[in-house]
């Protein structure tokens, strides 16, 4: 369908940059609608001497002053009659960089149904308060969404698809002022309305003001609670549309992605950087809650593990829903302490067991080691103190790309650290290589080996935890034979305000023999899995597998009867 | 036959799978130029396919790329890895 495109500019005392602003929108041939909200009629009249210059500029006047949100319906509504089926807006102080336009109108006319809206990236210009209040805007949205997801709702640059914007504030007790930016956007996506971003560059002009006054923060404060007992009775509605979104049906964790991990981990370290532990776990309760609910192989796997452990004797209590639900939270605060460690907000003093670090042990070896962990509570913790502190460096081998998104974070808040994250789904010649000279320059290298791995399911061990075969990778045990150096075993969980650091020799050197190497590899996989029992049990909420562990997605269990002996199993 | 010296590349390549995987029982000149190196023949496995492969990377500085599909016939005999060096050590001496 071929989409009809005009501007709207609701215009309230900035009238400075209105000509410029004009002139560049009319040699992009885009018609005008300049809405006049109230002005005095000194200008009013200047207003009106602008818009005559130029031709296709249609000016609408209000008597009232009744906001930006009022100003840009009452466009809207103009922009309808006069045979547009879209509307580009923006705002009349300049702070809009015009040059992105051009790619504005072209994404709006790719996804004709979808609202087009500016992400800004802000100069030196933008006063400092407001960055604050954006972060509080975006976590609300977030909420108010029921979506991980972050748009920028502030950027009151964009092009809205006018019959659902207008069908979307009909009958709504819509923010007149300047709450109306994301309110739009937040009924627009209850609706369903897709939203595509396009970043922008922002400034905030020398000359003029912006219309925000402090009173308004009350206002819109006012809007986010509105908006939360608007998503709490659209709720079942978005949780539906998102369930259908996602195809819950495949269980390897690889495939599982992190639901919304990246804008998660950034919001968290905001909201934590802003307000601390407590404010930010509380914050983040209603995101968990979310999770919860619409994660329904997460949460099934988390039933399953907290059974399986019950059964094993790791808990007094049958675990119910709520144990579950205490799980999820957990994983939560996870990842803010994982934040924590990274920006040095955890004192060394509130962890046990840093001696004798196994960096010092290492040291003293004189050369590297090879270091298994597990998705159990906090390696990141120790791998933080403990770089910061030494200046080790450390590798850390990763499945997947997720955890280079954490290192961007990282990054990010706190440079010079000396983790290397290195991406392996297969261990070549080449990753052998580079690991090997790591090791022998002292490096200690990182790997979990509680994950299957992702490609190719065939080196797999299974060995016995919590009193069924579960499957544990071959690779990291493997790996450690060809580099050949002393493997040592580490984790770290939270023990309530305190973490505590787990670090035991494992072995000198794995050696694998060739003529019986099946046998010698299920020993070691069987040695660390009753190890990582051992420390699961420790801390059985700071499991952080949540996907079938027992019985993964395309890989077949050795012998089903299994299940009730206790006995380990071979390989087959 | 007389395998002190080792000088070709296929001795060289077997002199280097013995001494990687101390094969203790096998001498170099023991492994025949197309005998397969894995399953059936000399009975090697994917670890030893990975140790021969970094040793092959160190000493020769020929890259392997674990996501080429015929790296298995690469691997699979002592001569078939003497080409596979071959080619990529002087890859300007090569048609192919």
């Amino acid at each position: 369908m071929s989409i009809q495109i005009c501007a709207i500019l609701p215009t309230y005392k900035h009238v400075d940059e209105l000509e410029r602003i004009i002139t560049r929108l009319r040699a992009l041939k885009l018609d005008v609608i300049v809405v006049d909200d109230g002005n005095t009629q000194d200008v009013a009249g200047e207003l009106f001497q602008i818009c005559s210059r130029f031709e296709g500029v249609d000016l609408v006047r209000r008597e009232q002053n009744g906001g930006k949100g009022a100003a840009v319906i009452e466009g809207m509504r103009r922009a309808v009659q006069l045979g547009f089926s879209h509307a580009l807006q923006v705002d009349s102080d300049g702070q809009h960089d015009l040059a992105s336009v051009t790619d504005m109108l072209a994404l709006a006319r790719q996804f004709p149904d979808a609202l087009v809206t500016g992400k800004p990236f802000f100069d030196d210009s933008v006063p400092r308060g407001r960055l604050i209040g954006r972060w509080i805007t975006h976590i609300w949205v977030s909420i108010n969404t029921l979506s991980p997801r972050i748009i920028d709702t502030m950027c009151g640059f964009r092009v809205y698809p006018l019959a659902a914007s207008l069908a979307a504030s009909e009958g709504a007790l819509m923010s007149k002022r300047m709450g109306f930016d994301t309110e739009i956007v937040v009924r627009l996506r209850w609706r369903g309305v897709d939203v595509k971003t396009l970043p922008v560059n922002v400034t905030y002009p020398v000359g003029n003001y912006s219309n925000f006054k402090l009173s308004e923060n009350v206002g819109v404060s006012a809007m986010h609670a509105r908006l939360f007992l608007g998503m709490l009775w659209r709720s079942p509605y978005l949780i539906w549309t998102r369930l259908q979104a996602t195809d819950d049906t495949s269980t390897h964790w690889a495939k599982l992605g992190e639901r919304g991990g990246a804008l998660g981990l950034w919001i968290l370290a905001g909201a934590f950087r802003l307000f601390g532990r407590h404010v930010s776990l509380a914050l983040m309760t209603p995101v968990v809650l979310f999770f919860f609910l619409t994660g329904k192989t997460q949460r099934r796997a988390s039933r399953d593990f907290l059974e399986r452990l019950w059964r094993a004797g790791g808990l007094v209590t049958r675990p119910g829903w709520f144990m579950s639900f205490r799980h999820f939270m957990s994983f939560g605060a996870a990842a803010l302490d994982k934040f924590a460690a990274w920006t040095g907000n955890i004192p060394a003093e509130d962890v046990d067991g840093v001696e004798p670090s196994v960096f010092d042990v290492v040291h003293s070896s004189g050369k590297g080691a090879f270091v298994l962990t597990a998705h159990l509570g906090n390696p990141e913790v120790i791998r933080a103190i403990s770089t910061l502190k030494k200046r080790a460096r450390v590798n850390v081998l990763v499945h997947t790309a997720h955890a280079v998104r954490f290192n961007a974070l990282i990054q990010a808040y706190s440079a010079g650290s000396t983790v290397r994250m290195i991406e392996v789904t297969e261990v070549g010649p080449d990753t052998a290589i580079i690991l090997q000279a790591a090791i022998a320059d002292g490096e200690i290298v990182v790997i979990v080996g509680d994950r299957i791995p992702v490609s190719g399911t065939s080196r797999v061990c299974w060995a016995n935890f919590f009193g069924s075969p579960a499957p544990f990778a071959q690779g990291p045990h493997i790996l450690a034979s060809i580099l050949k150096c002393p493997v040592y075993l580490l984790f770290c969980v939270r023990f309530g305000a305190r973490h505590k650091i787990f670090f035991e020799h494992f072995s000198d050197r794995i050696n694998l023999p060739r003529k019986d190497r099946e046998a010698a590899i299920q020993i070691y996989v069987e040695r660390y899995a009753a190890r990582l029992e051992h420390f699961v049990r420790l801390a059985p909420l700071q499991w952080f597998n949540f996907f079938d562990y027992w019985r993964p997605e395309g890989l077949e269990a050795p012998f089903e009867q299994a299940q009730s002996n206790s006995k380990s199993e071979m390989a087959s | 036959m007389e395998g002190r010296v080792p000088k070709t590349l296929e001795d060289r390549i077997r002199t280097l799978i013995v001494e990687t995987l101390n094969l203790e029982d096998i001498k170099p000149e023991d492994i025949g130029l197309d005998e397969a190196l894995f399953g059936d023949g000399l009975g090697l496995d994917s670890i030893d396919a990975l140790e021969i492969g970094v040793e092959i990377q160190k000493i020769f500085g020929v890259k392997i790329d674990t996501q080429d599909e015929n790296l298995s016939s690469y691997f699979s005999s002592v001569r078939a890895l003497a080409e596979f060096v071959g080619q990529r050590q002087e890859p300007q001496e090569q048609a192919s």
